[in-house]
């Protein structure tokens, strides 16, 4: 935690007082200067200094050790430094200040919601460059303890923000975007509890357009946001609930297919999940989960959804799909997590039952196992995975049994040769 | 402390942020409304609720009535930058009293000298004053009501500048005169004058320099280093003193920037200015320091020896050394202009006579006092024998303890001012925020551990160690040993078992080109005489190379051709001579030479005497030739 601070605060160097209204972007980048370090002792330190950098140091000693209760002790003294009027960095001892004691009121024992509140509040109003993110930080806070009506005020306080320039810096408008999905986010679920609790009464009263009006306020921000490249997982979920409730499919199926096949957007299999899981739920055609789940095998071929991508492959009548099952499976056992499940080996068997149904299965299947064949004995076919497996599973023993000869018939087999015979 | 002006008076210290800005900086709009200056977001007119607990998110605030419209002037008396001064040294003089100084400390002697200083420095009881002001002084045993007495001028010659500095006053409407950016009457020429010619105008290091000097003159047992300590555990005001003036001297300002204080000056910078505040004050002979004084070596000396827990008995080696050195006669001590117009550092003097004391017992060079402590450790049935290492580990363990809490006081302690001590009125709403939100956050964690912020105060000692069997000492009192383990009886004349004694090239150098060599030298010198340094730079809070000097000094006292060397005469009987072992190439000329002095230990070097032939050994002097030939001792 502290390194990330400190490369942090070095970053606002050229930070300037927040009162200076003569701040001003093209003088910013000539008085930027070699970032110095903050807390370094110097020759001529005056005794106020000495006493805060001495306090800092215990602070962090303290911290490092998780001494809680001694590093909120030395914290009491140490806030004189945001006085200190010899610096032209009071910036970062705020932001310093601010960290320092949240983390400490995380951990300590004693600490309550009132001292949170105090704190952020005061360290919201003694800069503006933290203003946002303390005001983000603290509405999580207050979410973590269940006040969500009160981290809903916040962030719509945080979203009305502003502060001349200093609100159209490219880092603060990132924020504010966050700010704004978050709190559409909390529109969300104040739009889940009506819907639960109006669902059965009255579907057409005043409280459905009230609920209506959460949904707008919150789609409004959503739909814009998500356009942003990012992951946006849990606010894609929300919006596409709510888009379903009000049977707005194609702009949901949009939105998702947006999500999942748009390449700016960083590379994330829950967008396919998402997708295949909407898909299934209105009951798409089969070629077209197919093809969701082909992408996401791609992208992380021991995913649960593997043993689903499998079983409709299976279904498929097509021959080809039935070769590509089987990779699929036998690509998944290579995974420790899949490596001893019985649904796995089951399906790698039934995907064996159907091909040999074939003529030319043999070749297939040796085709496959051509480039395993070097490792997939040492990895699932030994005397030691026997011993484990028959303590663990003995149904699982069956099926990896019946399986060694058909993959791995040029090996001279130790799965089944243990102490006993299977 | 705010200045009568007509929104502030109505805004009536409501210092919450403001919502759209978060900066405090409220007027009143013609309608009767807060407004937030810096961003013009109307407000609903609330008051500050006096809770400190409050947290501004949470927390309701209540509409009030329009408060009064008469303005008041109050701005308090008129009063100089010296005034203030002499009410710190009056505080500070009355603090000491308090502590057990004697009470001629203030009226005798504090207010002569300082009256003499404000005549010397050309600020009063002048016919030509320094600046135009004019300073009415009274005696410091004068209460505040008079001291604050003022003849009665008007201030507007000094308003002219200031009505510049003071543009954040805006707002429209206001009637009121621009006020002045100090409260007193004379801070900008004050500090104008100050940074013009450095002179002799009264800082607040001057006022410990000053009190310093007054303490010496009525031989009181303080040492510079007991003043600084008192300063600096709060016993004495000197951080944020001016708390303590009356609330007629307003401080605003520009005053901060002379009264403010944000460090304790150290031993050797106020001892500097002591010495410069004597050439000031061009003062008659001091009352003479004898060796009853407190401040002499020969009982300040016994006060360093029980608080390090040595034993008694060394004292009495310390007074033959003090002998040797020439150190016993009074007029060594006295400041007189005259003899000696040095403030002498008499803590300093004292512990160098102890570490030479025990250079000359113990041998001090990492081999001969470790030896003798085994040999004693074996001799000592009764255990009446004073061990050098048993009393190294307690004093280790005592010293990094009280390092230790020395360090956390220093993190503890708390520098600001309660009130508002912004230099300018710009700053003034910046400040008075960044006090608001430290102040809260302290409470917060104050709340949090249940522990105050600060040092706790303890009651003033003069010790910082505490040897007995009592709750909390730092370890058993080893006073009543013996040094018998170390002595030796030979014809009848105890002497130190050991007859060599080793110490650095004496030669002393230019003052002025090079200060101190200590830094160089340190790590060839004996561990164990490194850590004494230590020790008792800790315990006199200067740096170890000042103590160092000090012991060169004496060294050199101790063995410098113009002392007679008695000791070794009467040694020269039993044969065992101190022997001075100096390191040094004939052939060397320069005054700086690190490569000369090696430790004793390697003795095949050290044993190499400039002149070996030397048979009259009385004279150790004779092998300190090549140094001594260019030294002079210190005077």
């Amino acid at each position: 935690m502290m390194d990330d601070l400190e490369r942090e605060l070095g970053r606002f160097e050229d930070l300037k007082h927040e009162d200076d209204f003569s701040d001003d972007n093209s003088t910013r980048g000539s008085k930027r200067t070699k970032p110095r370090r903050m807390h370094a002792e110097t020759p001529r330190e005056t005794g106020f200094h000495q006493s805060t950098r001495i306090c800092l140091e215990h602070i962090r000693e303290a911290l490092l050790h998780h001494r809680w209760q001694e590093a909120a002790e030395y914290m009491a003294c140490y806030p004189q430094k945001l006085e200190d009027t010899a610096t032209s960095q009071s910036e970062q001892y705020t932001e310093l200040v601010w960290r320092l004691s949240t983390e400490i009121l995380h951990q300590h024992p004693n600490s309550k919601l009132d001292d949170y509140n105090s704190i952020y509040e005061r360290m919201k109003h003694s800069g503006i460059r933290h203003y946002l993110m303390i005001c983000l930080e603290h509405s999580f806070h207050l979410l973590l303890n269940g006040h969500i009506e009160n981290a809903k005020n916040q962030l719509s306080a945080a979203e009305s923000w502003r502060y001349g320039k200093e609100s159209g810096h490219v880092r603060q408008q990132q924020i504010v975007k966050l700010i704004q999905a978050y709190r559409s986010l909390l529109d969300y679920m104040i739009w889940c509890d009506k819907r639960f609790t109006h669902f059965d009464t009255d579907p057409s009263s005043i409280s459905n357009a009230d609920m209506h009006n959460y949904f707008r306020q919150a789609s409004v921000n959503l739909k814009e946001i998500l356009r942003n490249p990012g992951v946006w997982d849990p606010f894609i979920l929300s919006y596409v609930e709510m888009l379903d409730f009000y049977e707005d499919y194609e702009e949901a199926l949009n939105v998702l297919k947006n999500y999942a096949y748009d390449n700016t957007f960083p590379p994330n299999p829950n967008a396919h999940v998402y997708l295949y899981q909407y898909l299934k739920r209105h009951e798409a055609p089969e070629r077209k989960l197919i093809k969701v789940l082909k992408i996401l095998q791609v992208l992380v071929p021991s995913h649960e959804l593997m043993l689903e991508y499998s079983s409709l492959l299976l279904q498929s009548e097509r021959k080809k799909d039935t070769q590509k099952a089987l990779e699929v499976v036998l690509e998944m056992l290579a995974f420790a997590c899949w490596k001893s499940n019985l649904d796995a080996w089951k399906r790698l068997k039934d995907i064996i039952e159907k091909l040999q149904l074939e003529k030319n299965w043999k070749d297939v299947v040796s085709d496959k196992m051509a480039e395993r064949k070097n490792w997939w004995p040492a990895l699932h076919f030994t005397s030691f995975h026997f011993r484990t497996d028959s303590e663990e599973n003995p149904e699982l023993v069956e099926v990896k049994a019946s399986l060694t000869k058909i993959l791995c018939p040029d090996l001279t087999m130790k799965y089944s040769a243990g102490q006993e015979s299977a | 402390m705010f200045e009568a002006n007509m929104d502030e008076e109505w805004t009536a210290g409501y210092r919450e942020p403001c919502v759209q800005c978060s900066a405090v900086d409220w007027g009143v709009s013609d309608e009767g409304r807060f407004y937030c200056r810096s961003c013009h977001n109307v407000i609903e007119r609330t008051r500050e609720v006096v809770d400190p607990t409050f947290t501004p998110g949470s927390s309701r605030v209540s509409t009030i009535g329009k408060g009064s419209r008469t303005k008041k002037t109050e701005r308090g008396h008129q009063w100089n930058i010296c005034e203030g001064f002499q009410f710190i040294l009056k505080k500070q003089a009355e603090a000491l009293i308090r502590l057990g100084v004697s009470p001629r400390l203030k009226d005798e002697v504090l207010c002569e000298l300082w009256r003499l200083y404000l005549q010397k420095s050309g600020q009063a009881f002048t016919d030509r004053p320094l600046t135009s002001f004019r300073v009415n002084v009274r005696g410091l045993d004068s209460d505040s009501e008079s001291a604050a007495e003022f003849s009665g001028r008007s201030v507007s010659d000094t308003d002219g500048e200031t009505v510049a500095s003071s543009t954040v006053l805006s707002n429209a409407g206001s009637s009121v005169d621009p006020p002045p950016c100090s409260g007193s009457s004379d801070a900008v020429s004050y500090l104008t004058a100050q940074q013009l010619r450095s002179s002799s105008l009264m800082t607040m290091r001057k006022t410990l320099a000053l009190i310093h000097i007054a303490l010496v003159w009525i031989r009181e047992a303080l040492t510079l280093s007991d003043l600084l300590r008192l300063v600096n555990e709060g016993h004495v005001p000197y951080v944020n003193a001016f708390e303590e003036l009356p609330d007629e001297m307003k401080l605003e300002g520009k005053d901060h920037l002379i009264f403010k204080v944000e460090t304790i000056p150290s031993h050797e910078s106020v001892h500097k200015e002591a010495q410069a505040l004597l050439h000031v004050l061009q003062l008659p002979p001091f009352p003479p320091i004898s060796c009853q004084s407190l401040l002499h070596p020969a009982l300040l000396s016994l006060r360093y020896l029980t608080e390090l827990n040595l034993p008694d008995e060394l004292h009495l080696w310390v007074c033959r050394l003090m002998e040797q050195a020439g150190l016993e006669d009074q007029t060594v001590h006295t400041v007189d202009p005259l003899t000696l117009y040095v403030l002498p550092r008499y803590g300093v003097q004292t512990a160098a006579l102890i570490v030479v004391t025990m250079k000359a017992v113990f041998g001090v060079d990492d081999l001969t006092e470790w030896e003798f402590s085994g040999q004693t450790g074996e001799q000592d049935d009764s255990g009446n024998l004073f061990n050098l290492r048993r009393w190294y580990k307690l004093l280790q363990a005592a010293l990094i303890r009280a390092q230790q809490n020395k360090e956390h006081d220093t993190a503890r302690k708390q520098w600001r001012s309660k009130r508002d001590v912004s230099t300018s009125r710009n700053r003034k709403w910046v400040a008075v925020k960044k006090k608001r939100t430290a102040e809260q956050v302290q409470i917060c964690f104050e709340r949090l551990s249940s522990r105050p912020a600060g040092v706790e105060r303890i009651g003033p000692s003069s010790f910082r160690f505490c040897w007995g069997d009592e709750d909390g000492a730092d370890g058993p009192g080893l006073h009543h040993l013996t040094l018998d383990g170390v002595l030796t009886l030979k014809h009848g004349v105890l002497t130190p078992s050991h007859s060599t004694y080793w110490h650095p090239a004496l030669q002393q150098c230019n003052y002025w080109r090079c200060r101190s060599h200590y830094l160089k030298f340190e790590p060839t010198l004996p561990r164990m005489f490194v850590w004494l340094l230590k020790l008792f730079s800790f315990l006199l809070d200067v740096k170890p190379a000042s103590l160092y000097e000090e012991v060169l000094r004496v060294e050199r006292r101790v063995f410098g051709s113009r002392t007679p060397w008695r000791k070794t005469e009467t040694k020269t009987e039993t044969k065992t001579k101190t022997k001075t072992k100096t390191k040094c190439r004939p052939k060397t000329k320069t005054k700086t030479r690190p490569e000369t002095e090696t430790r004793p230990e390697t003795k095949t070097k050290t044993k190499t005497k400039c002149r070996p032939k030397t048979k009259t050994k009385t004279r150790p002097e004779t092998e300190t030739r090549p140094e001594t030939k260019t030294a002079k001792t210190d005077r």
